[in-house]
């Protein structure tokens, strides 16, 4: 490591990875894939040492500001780019990085650097004045909201940056500084002063981590995936997130940066169409993606950019997944030996677990099955019902035993009674943002929405099938399984492993000769009853109720007021929230 | 306003709501707010199930007629129309951000959030937070127009910490006064006050 020219500020060039709580979450995992002699966009970081400097004086010292410039120059010599001129331009992000991770940190202010005429550079560099101003609005955007506060200010893509700028000054009544190195300085100020902001105090205090750590900064040199036909920016899976499946799993678009693929405006390839124009670099990606997988002992979710040729690892970290995809990648890891099988069990949730059990078409509909109605899947799952349009009388037929699917114009909270007691919901109006969709998600309930004008009167009476991923409704009743420990292999290898692991047994049946305490009868969202139930339970008692299988924080009652086993169906999610107890009580 | 309409204009908002949760937002005393409850109810202007309260058919048409007497100060008055336009700007931003909550992208594709990824729960718990702080500053200018609205404005940052503190089912459950539940409350109270309709 070399230190510029004191410890306040630290290049990151992989030769030694300094402790995390100087450099910060986000400088540590650069330099960790430095250390693994991965390419990753040069990068300096201003430590926490500096930050609690701040934190005295109140000020930036000319020292730091100085050792920053230099910090700076180093960058500069890496990429043979300078900070706000040319005539190549170099362009950074700034990120707040504390070593515990905590809300209300300030977020990453991209493509500092760019101004007038680095604009028109950097346009001519990659060929692009369209993309070099849309750079420029996007740099001036995050700069405004995030170190001036702005409030819901717009930027027009059509305006001239001078124009931006006195909006700016209106929304905020500060300027944008002129010079860039002021922009840095300002943005670096507005990390520190982050680390006090409400919500980062409260968390602090809330789960005892010292005022004491401050944060870091991190600077970083973007690299642009739009040059030239060389060029590019992907994501990278190291197993397929959606099924699991033990393959990378990724996606590439040529010529464009890292907000394009975010934006959805283009549409990206699979990650083959890299072999054609950079070989080499798809190469090093892969071998890089095992590498983080064995490493982080985890499926990873890998973010590059691809710049003339050369590759750069922007960020690694545990990729979100399915619920199938998490539960097949637990077994398939632990078959690797790449975790022990409490630690995989450990990152599977109940929650994961009752979703991976819902119901589920027995086979796909074929054209012969008529759909009734088709508008945007907004919550998934599958419903059946006889289909009403008034929520009292969707209320009163489900009270009666009923299956019943609510469709309306479009939903309101007067609806809600309604929604809780259908089966699935559709609607003729909205989107995935509307009313029917936020609550129907809420609730795990299957919904439709927009399905277009006159819906509700085509339907009401008829029993439909609904499909909330598709958006399909279907004519009828169509043949519908829950996946189960008898019929589904994964299901049965999960519960099995969970059973082994868990503190206490999970039944489906009260076994034969026992004697089952019934919590059926108990208000489970009323903690105090729920309480006062378990302190009336012998030491080794078996609890039975519907309530061990829907709410986790019950399950861990129960084996903390010392019950023998709980009955309840189906098994795996209680299973896996047992699991989840016991090791929390071994204080793991 | 008169307090009977105050007390009805509370329940039309809470909906199925007690006494004591219509006292809160309306700023009576519960044993006043209990009183106004019942005379609804014998004026045929409610009904009472299990003791939360719920306008009837009739008296809900009745109270949307009378917002435009009751309120036409009000929506004369440009700062808090200035409010409300910038209110309606924030809510696009919130049931975005409320979907992003509910649903999280896998490999390309939306899926239901499972809660199972804590850095993703607390990067939109952290989006909320920063929303929130901006709704904030148009909350303030809407409690000088209708000081009562300061309820929502106190019980939304409650919603939010509550959240922050890692109890997540106060960002959208429905069963509970959650951040989306308060927010979608206000905004009704809102439309009902400028006399808009919602748009989905």
């Amino acid at each position: 490591m070399t230190q510029v020219p004191s410890p306040r500020v630290l290049t990151l060039d992989g030769s030694e990875l300094p402790d995390r709580a100087l450099i910060g979450g986000k400088a540590w995992s650069i330099a960790r894939m430095k250390t693994f002699g991965l390419p990753v966009p040069p990068a300096f970081v201003i430590t926490t040492e500096a930050c609690k400097d701040y934190q005295r004086d109140n000020a930036l010292s000319d020292a730091l500001a100085s050792e920053i410039a230099n910090g700076i120059l180093w960058l500069e010599a890496q990429t043979r780019r300078t900070l706000g001129t040319g005539p190549r331009p170099l362009l950074v992000s700034v990120r707040s990085g504390a070593p515990i991770s905590m809300p209300g940190m300030m977020d990453t202010v991209l493509n500092l650097g760019i101004n007038e005429d680095t604009e028109a550079l950097l346009a001519a560099e990659c060929g692009s004045a369209e993309f070099a101003r849309d750079t420029h609005r996007r740099f001036l955007d995050l700069y405004a909201s995030i170190v001036l506060k702005a409030s819901a200010l717009e930027l027009e893509a059509g305006d001239e940056p001078a124009a931006w700028r006195a909006k700016i000054a209106a929304d905020t009544g500060e300027n944008v500084p002129a010079g860039v190195r002021d922009q840095l300085f300002a943005t670096v100020r507005a990390v520190f002063d982050s680390w006090n902001s409400r919500r980062a105090r409260r968390y602090r205090s809330h789960h005892g981590i010292s005022d004491d750590l401050g944060t870091a900064v991190t600077i970083q040199a973007m690299v642009f995936g739009n040059l030239d036909a060389r060029s590019g920016t992907g994501v990278l899976f190291s197993r397929n997130p959606l099924t699991g499946e033990p393959l990378p799993y990724g996606e590439y678009l040529a010529r464009a940066q890292g907000e394009d693929v975010v934006s959805g405006k283009h549409t990206p390839e699979p990650l083959s169409a890299m072999s054609k124009t950079n070989p080499h670099a798809l190469d090093q990606l892969l071998t890089a993606c095992n590498l983080l997988e064995r490493e982080g002992r985890d499926v990873q979710d890998i973010e590059f950019t691809v710049e003339s040729g050369t590759l750069y690892l922007l960020q690694s970290r545990s990729a979100k997944r399915a619920p199938h995809a998490a539960a097949r990648i637990a077994l398939d890891m632990i078959e690797e030996g790449l975790v022990s099988p409490a630690e995989a069990l450990n990152r599977i949730t109940p929650e994961q677990m009752r979703i991976l059990l819902r119901p589920r078409l027995a086979t796909a509909p074929g054209p012969e099955t008529p759909v009734l109605a088709k508008g945007e899947g907004a919550s998934p799952g599958i419903g059946f019902g006889v289909v009403v349009s008034d929520p009292e009388e969707a209320e009163t037929r489900a009270h009666a035993g009923e299956h019943v699917i609510l469709a309306r114009e479009t939903t309101s909270p007067n609806d809600v009674h309604g929604m809780i007691a259908a089966h699935a919901i559709l609607t003729e109006q909205g989107g995935s943002t509307s009313h029917a969709a936020v609550v129907g998600r809420a609730l795990g309930r299957p919904c439709v929405v927009g399905c277009g004008r006159g819906t509700v009167t085509a339907l009401v009476g008829r029993t439909v099938t609904v499909d909330g991923q598709t958006g399909a409704v279907y004519d009828g009743r169509l043949d519908i399984v829950e996946p189960s420990e008898s019929d589904d292999p994964l299901v049965r290898t999960l519960a099995i492993l969970a059973s082994q692991h868990a503190p206490v047994e999970i039944h489906e049946t009260v076994p034969s000769g026992a004697q089952a305490h019934s919590f059926d009868d108990i208000d489970f969202n009323d903690p105090a009853a729920l309480a006062a139930e378990f302190a009336k339970l012998p030491k080794g008692a078996l609890v039975q109720g519907a309530v061990f299988a829907a709410n986790d924080g019950a399950v861990a009652q129960a084996i903390a007021a010392g019950v023998k086993g709980i009955v309840t169906a189906p098994r795996l999610p209680a299973l896996i929230a047992a699991v989840q107890a016991g090791q929390d009580n071994h204080g793991t | 306003m008169n307090a009977l309409n105050d007390v009805l204009h509370g329940i039309a908002i809470k909906k199925n709501g007690s006494p004591a949760q219509i006292a809160e937002l309306v700023g009576y005393s519960q044993a006043e707010t209990a009183k106004l409850c019942a005379l609804a109810v014998q004026s045929g202007r409610a009904v009472e199930i299990d003791g939360k309260f719920t306008l009837t058919p009739l008296a809900r048409i009745a109270i949307e007629a009378d917002y435009s007497r009751i309120h036409q100060d009000l929506r004369r008055n440009s700062d808090f129309m200035a409010a409300y336009e910038a209110f309606e700007r924030i809510n696009v931003k919130l049931k975005g951000l409320i979907t992003d909550w509910q649903t999280m992208e896998v490999g390309g594709q939306r899926v239901a959030n499972d809660h199972s990824n804590r850095s993703y729960d607390m990067e939109m718990i952290n989006r909320l937070a920063e929303l929130h702080e901006v709704a904030d500053r148009t909350f303030g200018q809407l409690v000088k127009g209708v000081p009562r609205l300061s309820y929502y404005r106190d019980r939304l940052l409650q919603a939010l910490e509550r959240a922050e503190e890692g109890e997540i089912e106060w960002v959208s459950d429905v069963r509970i006064e959650s951040y989306h539940t308060l927010w979608f409350e206000l905004h009704e109270d809102l439309l009902r006050l400028v006399g808009r309709q919602r748009v989905e």
